[in-house]
């Protein structure tokens, strides 16, 4: 197991429970810690202000209805690295954002490790 | 002679007066039909009404119009007293004079009488008609008289056309010149531009908000091209009342030109029909089909997460198996709910009932009104309910013969409402607080708090578990 993730803080912003709840143990089992997990864009907002401590994202295109956009517009302000996660897949997303790192529904344990890690620019040690 | 709009005489002069054989005073303020109606015959009423049609054209058209040659037989009385009716034929003008509002007043009508040369040309016999016809300046009177069916022909067949472009489901307009005046149009095409007054009037003037867009260079390529444009499912901004809004539409049209006998391009014909519906139903379409997209494969995520959190707490193969179809089942049973009302949501007692009556219907009182809940809150409860019944079948009020579950629910605030729900287990063995978080519980909690934005509160009290939610129903309205 990679030690690279450990104690990480990694924002989730992803409006089903029992999705939420499957990536934060897949990050509990790379030694992250998850924080939110958020269920709206606003509480997504909220948790990715300055001064959270928050090392990536991961971050569902659609959250209740709304898109999830602002969040990420914040998070490339601060220049902390994030991933999307969505069931359109990449054709899914806007021009602005097309060609991000982008996490296909539903993902494997794998898939979420190396997108994230592809976004951190961490490698495998 | 001169008539009047409704066809009586106004004025003649002696010429008219003796081909006619007849007293100024006799004719003038009469009606000509009323004077001079060809005869009783069938072939008399036919000469009237020919005549009639004449003048009818000039006053709808206002344009000169010709009868080359017109058989109106005339009234004489012979000298025993009695009226017998003459054969003569006409060859006759009929010219519009308008007032200063471009209003026909009168018809001019100029006439020469033709019937000898007619009736030399009928008198002859076969053996000198041939003699006769050259004398006639090669037929003339047959030229003429055929001249005059041709043009009865065409007239009739431009109507029908007309008639056919009028009546045309499609838009249709003829435009002509370089700067595209609109000739004619149907009613589809006035319909398309909200009856504005368009007729005689160039594009740019007649459609300003279409010139705007590219339609007018497109038909300024046309024609000075010559080569015809189509357009499908094309987007315009149009105003559909006058004074009114642009509204979008979406066009199949083409703009075909119209080349005269030398080849040239004199004008535009457009042709085409309003796809709008079409063009809308196939965007819902796409949306529906990336909404369904999206719903799959969020459904499969939830799936993938129930299958990974079973595992974690089913080391047994046997188990698992049973605990994880049993979630999936709970999912299933909410999906045919809300199937039944098209997804628009489902009855809170309906979910409760589906879910907890695997273990006997009288086992489970629920009591509450009619609560109907949205697609997410609908499939969050359902998943709740399926882990406390499936809790109290393994350690609760439904492993014990006579224990019960009292479910009691009641809506408080009207305006923004918020559900309150009790879920109280008696009658069975006595309960202690777990003493390890199994995913059934971390479920219930997490789907309360994180997708309903609720609150839940598990009191493992010693006669029995007692859940309390507290559940906002009208929170999508809130953004």
């Amino acid at each position: 197991m990679s030690q690279a993730f450990a104690g990480r803080r990694v924002l989730v912003v992803e409006d089903e429970s029992l999705v939420a709840m499957l990536l934060e143990t897949i990050l509990e089992d790379m030694g992250c810690v998850p924080v939110g997990p958020a269920a709206t864009v606003e509480e997504g907002l909220r948790l990715s202000a300055d001064g959270e401590p928050i090392d990536a994202a991961l971050l569902d295109v659609n959250v209740a209805g709304r898109q999830v956009f602002p969040v990420a517009a914040r998070l490339k302000e601060r220049g902390v690295p994030f991933v999307f996660s969505t069931g359109y897949g990449e054709g899914g997303l806007p021009d602005e954002w097309r060609g991000h790192p982008t996490l296909q529904k539903p993902f494997t344990e794998a898939a979420v490790r190396d997108a994230l890690m592809g976004a951190m620019g961490l490698a495998d040690v | 002679m001169l008539v009047t709009r409704d066809l009586r005489y106004a004025g003649m002069n002696t010429a008219y007066l003796e081909a006619v054989s007849a007293r100024r005073e006799d004719l003038l303020g009469k009606g000509v039909f009323e004077v001079f109606d060809s005869g009783p015959t069938e072939e008399g009423r036919e000469n009237a009404r020919q005549l009639r049609a004449s003048f009818e054209r000039v006053l709808r058209e206002g344009r000169p119009d010709h009868l080359a040659l017109i058989r109106y037989a005339l009234p004489r009385t012979s000298s025993d007293g009695q009226v017998r009716f003459e054969e003569r034929f006409w060859s006759a003008t009929h010219t519009p004079i308008h007032d200063d509002d471009g209003r026909v007043v009168y018809i001019l009508q100029h006439t020469t009488d033709v019937t000898e040369l007619e009736q030399l040309r009928r008198q002859a016999g076969a053996a000198r008609k041939r003699a006769l016809d050259s004398i006639l300046s090669g037929n003339v009177l047959q030229r003429a008289e055929s001249v005059q069916e041709t043009n009865r022909q065409l007239e009739s067949e431009r109507n029908r056309l007309l008639e056919m472009f009028m009546q045309a489901p499609g838009f249709i307009a003829v435009l002509s010149g370089r700067t595209h005046v609109f000739q004619m149009h149907n009613p589809a095409y006035a319909q398309l531009i909200g009856h504005r007054d368009i007729a005689g009037k160039p594009m740019c003037e007649a459609l300003p908000e279409i010139s705007h867009q590219a339609y007018l260079s497109l038909l300024d390529t046309v024609y000075s091209t010559g080569e015809p444009y189509e357009g499908r499912a094309s987007r315009v901004e149009i105003q559909r009342s006058p004074e009114g809004p642009l509204e979008t539409r979406w066009l199949d049209f083409i703009y075909q030109p119209i080349r005269d006998d030398a080849g040239a391009v004199v004008g535009i014909f457009v042709q085409g029909h309003d796809v709008t519906e079409t063009v809308l139903a196939a965007e819902r379409q796409k949306l529906m089909i990336d909404e369904l997209n999206h719903r799959v494969k969020n459904t499969l995520a939830t799936v993938q997460s129930i299958a990974m959190q079973t595992a974690r707490f089913h080391a047994d193969p046997t188990t698992f198996a049973e605990g994880f179809q049993a979630r999936l089942l709970a999912l299933s049973h909410t999906h045919d709910l809300l199937t039944r009302t098209h997804w628009e949501g489902a009855d809170l007692g309906d979910i409760l009932r589906h879910e907890t009556e695997a273990h006997g219907s009288s086992r489970v009182s629920a009591t509450g009104p009619r609560v109907a809940l949205p697609p997410a809150a609908a499939l969050s409860l359902g998943m709740v309910f399926h882990e406390l019944a499936t809790n109290a079948a393994k350690y609760g009020a439904l492993s014990a013969p006579d224990g019960r579950v009292l479910v009691d629910w009641s809506l408080a605030d009207q305006t923004r409402r918020r559900l309150r729900l009790l879920w109280r287990e008696v009658g069975g063995p006595p309960v202690s607080p777990p003493e390890r978080r199994g995913f059934g519980s971390r479920l219930i909690e997490r789907n309360v708090r994180h997708d309903l934005a609720g609150e839940v509160e598990l009191d493992y009290a010693g006669d029995g578990l007692a859940a309390t939610f507290s559940i906002p129903l009208d929170r999508e309205q809130d953004t």
